[in-house]
């Protein structure tokens, strides 16, 4: 699983590290960072960290490159 | 003919099952000022500019003619009501001990705790013909979860039950009716809640255990403390968001699968796009139909409209919800839809503190539900609604089916 956030749009929402804290962290109050190949037991918080970015911000794909954009499920 | 306003229609208890003509009227208005001198607003684009806009004011002592019947003196508004820079400070200070950046696990670590809570709840309604998914489902469970994360001892839950119905129906504005009573109850329901707070606060003070209140009064942070009246009232509108909102969700989330078979049973085939479903819910059937506390700080000009400083104005969050400018084909329910920044939440500053507890017990709440009834169906639709217009549900979903067969896979 690949996941790219557009940090672009991201708002620091956190509604992503709150549902997936192993994967997206807060680095003081609003700049995100974020693994971007979670392993495989994390895959589950992702899907639900992505679906609830108020922004729409994380694209989740098995792989990156052209699919990542396509936001596989 | 009719000479009632929209919000007078809105509020008219008759609308509750279905709302949403109503909507469409008052998309159809733009920017609608009301007779009482108050102001709708109904579509996308312009609520989500005045959701972002700092001179929209959630402290209705910024009114012309602010109504603070229901605030008792000695109480400060909680961070709900007040803006920037102290909205700020008191959610920031609650929220060290809910989320990122000092709390990153404490909702991810509750999750086997709902799935505990939702399983023992369905495994209760074994042997059952008929049940009542509010009484016995979508309302313990948020309500079980949100005092075990607080510290609410399991035993005072019916005491908090009561101060906090009271204080619901308070946010009625029924305009027919002369609301002081109920306004009274409210201002009394707050005190009794506060001091009964207060007194658990200080009791964790002198013993602390694993839960919120005790960290929120042992925070040895930059900022320091909530003084006392700001962590009642902090604890207050936790405890209440808790048990309103979520109950809603779950019931409405329900009710719209129950409506359509089709869906229901795709989820629960594919039960990864549970998730998106939660957030399609939060956008077609949001518990929190309309923000009733905004004021402008001056005059604020908005879809061609100006708003003058002081008046009421209401930001009709699940009209924006179905406004066609921006979800494509706005009324029809899509577990998998993509492109979904709903206002189930709200959005900006103020949006919902709670939104990833209420998103993770619904998630589990339905894939508890989908599973644990084996061919559930509505015994009446639509099923009878609490009165609130502003915190819309079923008061009851009566349902029946072969309830228990699947319970426990």
């Amino acid at each position: 699983m690949q996941i790219v956030v557009d940090l672009n749009r991201c708002q620091g929402y956190a509604q992503c590290v709150f549902l997936a804290p192993r994967v997206f962290e807060l680095h003081g109050e609003e700049a995100l960072l974020y693994a971007p190949t979670p392993p495989d037991d994390q895959a589950e918080r992702v899907r639900r960290a992505a679906a609830a970015c108020p922004v729409q911000a994380i694209l989740v794909g098995e792989r990156a490159g052209a699919g990542a954009g396509t936001d596989v499920r | 003919m009719s000479t009632e306003t929209l919000l007078e229609r809105i509020n008219a208890y008759a609308s509750r099952p279905d709302p949403y003509p109503l909507y469409t009227e008052l998309r159809e208005h733009g920017v609608a000022r009301q007779d009482d001198g108050s102001y709708l607003v109904g579509t996308y684009h312009e609520i989500a500019a005045l959701l972002h806009d700092p001179r929209i004011s959630s402290d209705v002592r910024h009114r012309t003619h602010p109504d603070l019947r229901d605030r008792p003196e000695d109480l400060p508004p909680s961070f709900i009501a007040v803006d920037d820079p102290e909205h700020d400070r008191l959610r920031r200070l609650a929220m060290r001990h809910f989320g990122p950046p000092h709390s990153p696990g404490r909702i991810d670590a509750l999750h086997d705790d709902i799935v505990d809570v939702a399983r023992e709840l369905v495994d209760g309604l074994r042997g059952r013909d008929r049940i009542d998914l509010v009484d016995d489902f979508a309302y313990p469970l948020p309500v079980t979860v949100i005092c075990r994360l607080l510290g609410v001892p399991r035993e005072d839950m019916p005491e908090i039950r009561g101060w906090t119905n009271t204080i619901i129906a308070s946010l009625d504005r029924s305009p027919d009716e002369d609301p002081d009573g109920r306004l009274r109850a409210a201002a009394q329901a707050r005190v009794s809640m506060a001091g009964y707070l207060g007194a658990l606060a200080q009791r964790r003070r002198e013993r602390p255990a694993d839960d919120m209140i005790s960290a929120l009064v042992h925070d040895d942070g930059p900022e320091g403390r909530l003084t006392e009246p700001e962590l009642t009232t902090t604890l207050t509108l936790l405890t209440i968001a808790g048990h309103e909102t979520t109950v809603n969700l779950i019931t409405n989330g329900m009710l719209t699968l129950l409506r359509r078979p089709e869906a229901l049973e795709r989820l629960r085939r594919e039960p990864e796009l549970m998730p998106s479903a939660v957030e399609e819910l939060l956008r077609y059937e949001p518990p929190v139909q309309m923000l009733p506390q905004r004021t402008p700080l001056t005059d604020v000009e908005v879809g061609g409209v100006t708003i003058p400083q002081g008046v009421p104005l209401f930001l009709v969050l699940a009209s924006g919800n179905r406004d066609p400018l921006r979800f494509e084909d706005a009324d029809h329910f899509d577990p998998a839809r993509r492109d979904n920044q709903h206002f189930g939440f709200g959005s900006g500053v103020h949006n919902c503190f709670g939104a990833p507890l209420a998103r993770l017990e619904t998630q589990v709440a339905l894939t508890a539900l989908l599973h644990g009834l084996d061919a559930p169906h509505l015994v009446e639709d639509p099923p009878p609604y609490r009165h609130s217009p502003i915190l819309r549900g079923p008061r009851h979903l009566l349902v029946t089916g072969d309830v228990a067969a699947g319970a426990g896979a």
